[in-house]
């Protein structure tokens, strides 16, 4: 009892302890002191705007995207057929026409697909048809993906790809590149695999390197040029190919899949 | 008189500039003439501007000299200062960014040398851009004042875009030859979110590859040098001996690539052998021998894991201890006065010394034994130096254990033993030299030669034995009964199920002195054995 009673007295000499503590010259210094009077300088600078606006137009692409998967691709399985590319094309079509971007989201959105924090699923078909999409209904005429580190080789890529416009792809491409050319220019400065130019009316396909089997199979019309080597053609119908700048298709005889 | 004056302006601006970046632990510049690799060169540009040796900058006069007439000098020390500040606090911050971000750039550009410039340009883009936006500075002053190449145009140019600022880059050179297309993907890179900074410098790297390929061309038919950093180069004498160390651990970890490692060593080996890798006897440090990046790989990595030892009563460590007091008479040593029982005085008769005995806490007293580590290198084992190898990394780690206790390690590396495919390390303590004996890769049959380990057994009555081989070994009974003879602590870990791990599991399972751990996928070697090793040294742990 006597104890308590005692500290109950102690605290107002506490306090006049720390009073005339702080009133002496030689008193501790708030080691903070200086900082008092610090402004913290943060401007505001364009990157911020340009990243700001990048990010809301890499999501709406990516909503896009994953639209497309819930619609075309419900069980994560998507069948290479010409009438799910059709129906998915149409599909892509829907959401890119309401979205304002530029050549380089494409190049974002296709390193975005590698990364599975970003986009949850990459299944070639349909990533394929939407980034073809994404070119197609781009503002510039000229088109540069560079794509040569991508892991993924993506495929359809330049499918429908329509008259005034040109597709540089730096890196290789997947299967069925190109098919369905609509006049453009597609220019591959890598190697291309299976079906490429399968079923285009017109315009004009670049590989730079080398090329796989069924090569402008059911080919309507235009030109395919290879830097490399053709493994195989496929049934062509009308157009021309091109093999380390010689005409093999008309002309020399070339049967449909021929290993050489 | 003019070094006088640049030292006061130094001395006056550093406490504004210390406060400015929230007081950096970084020494006073000094200044002085800087080593300029380019010094060619220096006739058409300013040359370097700023050098950075450690933590030490060092500010160029003869650079100040050329650009006064362009800048007060003052403000052209602020600027520097403000960039050098940067690379510490904010890009790169350590050792290990720096090599992730090198790393990175080589994916892109392929080749060393270009590699570097790719990175020295990003680490310098994102350490003015957070100054200008977090720091009232004269960095875009300073660029505006800068001799330009193609690339520093291009990047001026991309600095006018993301900081808002003219730099005095025309908008009609800005579209020469596509350039504007390399700023307009430029722009778009987050520079500020360090979180990105390794997708960042992929795209970076790609945006400008094409023209620094064009630029290092046309130098190359000009026969020129590359130009020299004004705002100072960025290499390994930034870093301390110790920053190198911890970013090398760093990497080591965080890519578990040996093939990565060993690229980013060797594009690194010059700097590295400055900054004294290049071991005596192998990769100490010191000049002459190459580094052995694979070696290295396994002693950061190793660095990364620590297994705690559990120590065994050692009945002699040749030590004495205070046991009974003596008086002390002239002569005898001072060291073994015991002031307290002598009241402060020196003096026979009054004074007492400690009598030390040896071996009174016979059997008592704890020590950690030295170990024999049996590694098997046939070719059922990945080789090492090709790729991530646990069974080394495991050994690796227990060598450390054991060495950090002050115990000796010896090593015995064996494949088909009786015909030659072995080697034997007796017990040292040089980490170097174990781990070069740990790396060697046989690949050929599987047989110990036990005549070999006799040697290293005898007489040793506390010692660790830790083998690690898949068990496919030809002479195993006579290692089973080897094995049944001898008391010491056995560690043995087997890769996969097979009957001659079977065999050795039912012929070991009645030993208490031995334990084995059974690794089904080599991957998880490390989680096992190490976890394992650590539940068995340290048992106390597990409860926990």
């Amino acid at each position: 009892m006597r104890r308590s009673i005692e500290m109950k007295t102690v605290h107002p000499q506490k306090k006049s302890l720390i009073d005339s503590v702080d009133s002496r010259p030689w008193a501790t210094k708030n080691p903070f002191e200086e900082f008092k009077t610090f402004t913290f300088q943060k401007t505001d600078i364009p990157l911020d705007q340009i990243i700001q606006s990048n990010e809301i137009v890499m999501d709406r692409i990516r909503w896009g995207y994953e639209k497309l998967l819930e619609e075309e691709a419900k069980e994560l399985v998507w069948m290479v057929q010409y009438n799910t590319i059709i129906k998915a094309y149409e599909v892509a079509e829907k959401y890119i026409k309401e979205i304002d971007y530029s050549a380089e989201d494409i190049e974002d959105f296709c390193f975005a697909l590698e990364n599975t924090h970003r986009v949850p699923y990459l299944i070639p078909g349909p990533a394929g048809v939407y980034i073809s999409a994404l070119c197609n209904y781009a503002k510039e005429e000229e088109i540069v993906l560079k794509l040569s580190e991508l892991k993924t080789e993506i495929n359809l890529i330049g499918f429908r790809l329509p008259k005034g416009k040109r597709l540089s792809v730096e890196g290789d491409t997947g299967d069925f590149t190109g098919i369905g050319l609509e006049g453009g220019e597609l220019v591959v400065e890598g190697n291309a695999k299976n079906w490429t130019g399968a079923g285009m009316r017109s315009g004009k396909i670049v590989v730079k390197k080398n090329i796989g089997l069924h090569t402008g199979e059911w080919m309507m019309g235009g030109e395919i040029y290879v830097g490399g080597r053709v493994r195989g053609l496929g049934n062509i119908v009308e157009g021309r190919v091109f093999e380390r700048e010689k005409l093999i298709y008309p002309g020399k005889v070339r049967y449909p899949n021929l290993y050489y | 008189m003019e070094e006088k004056n640049i030292k006061a302006i130094v001395e006056e601006i550093w406490p504004r500039l210390k406060k400015k970046h929230l007081y950096p632990e970084l020494p006073m510049p000094k200044t002085g003439k800087a080593v300029d690799p380019n010094q060619e060169e220096e006739a058409q540009n300013e040359g370097v501007g700023l050098e950075m040796k450690q933590k030490q900058m060092t500010i160029n006069l003869a650079f100040l000299s050329a650009i006064k007439e362009k800048m007060p000098e003052e403000k052209v020390i602020e600027a520097l200062l403000d960039h050098g500040i940067t690379h510490y606090t904010f890009c790169p911050w350590d050792f290990h960014t720096h090599l992730m971000l090198y790393a990175e750039a080589k994916k892109v550009m392929g080749d060393k040398e270009s590699a570097k410039q790719v990175s020295n340009y990003f680490i310098d883009v994102i350490a003015d851009t957070h100054c200008v936006k977090k720091r009232s500075t004269e960095i875009p002053e300073l660029h505006r004042n800068l001799k330009k190449r193609k690339v520093e145009e291009v990047i001026a140019s991309l600095y006018q875009r993301i900081w808002g600022i003219d730099l005095g880059i025309e908008s009609s050179r800005k579209g020469e030859e596509g350039h504007e297309e390399i700023v307009r993907r430029l722009v778009r890179i987050p520079y500020l979110d360090r979180s990105k900074w390794s997708e960042s410098i992929r795209k970076f790297a790609r945006s400008l590859k094409p023209l620094m390929i064009a630029e290092q061309k046309e130098q190359e038919a000009r026969g020129e040098k590359g130009k020299s950093n004004p705002q100072g180069e960025h290499d390994l004498t930034h870093y301390s001996s110790e920053e190198i160390d911890n970013g090398l651990r760093d990497y080591a970890k965080k890519t578990k690539a040996l093939s990565e490692f060993r690229e980013v060593v060797e594009d690194f080996s010059d700097e590295l052998k400055e900054a004294g890798y290049g071991m005596e006897g192998g990769m100490g440090r010191g000049y002459g021998t190459p580094i052995d990046a694979d070696v290295l790989f396994y002693m950061k990595l190793s660095e990364n894991y620590s297994i705690p030892i559990r120590k065994v009563p050692i009945e002699k460590k040749g030590s004495l201890h205070p046991h009974s007091h003596s008086p002390w008479e002239v002569g005898s040593p001072f060291q073994d006065v015991d002031v307290w029982t002598s009241f402060g005085k020196i003096m026979p008769g009054i004074t007492q010394i400690w009598k030390k005995k040896e071996g009174k806490g016979r059997g008592k007293m704890e020590g950690t034994p030295d170990c024999l580590i049996i590694i098997d290198s046939s070719g059922s084992m990945i080789n090492p130096r090709k790729s991530l190898s646990y069974a080394v990394l495991g050994a690796a780690c227990a060598t450390n254990a054991y060495l950090r206790n002050n115990s000796k390690v010896a090593v015995y590396n064996f494949s088909d033993a009786p015909m030659g495919g072995r080697d034997i390390l007796d017990y040292n303590d040089n980490r170097e030299e174990i781990y070069h004996v740990l790396c060697k890769y046989f690949g050929g049959g599987t047989a110990l030669d036990l005549e070999d380990l006799i040697p290293l057994i005898k007489g040793r009555k506390h010692l660790d034995l830790f083998i690690i081989t898949d068990m496919k070994i030809t002479n195993l009974e006579a290692l089973i009964s080897f094995l049944g003879q001898i008391q010491n602590r056995i560690t043995a870990v087997h890769i996969g199920e097979n009957p001659y791990a079977a065999r050795f599991e039912k012929a070991v399972e009645k030993r208490k002195n031995i334990r084995l751990f059974t690794v089904k996928r080599k991957e998880d070697i490390p989680h096992i054995v190490l976890g394992s090793i650590r539940e068995y040294f340290n048992p106390t742990h597990g409860s926990r």
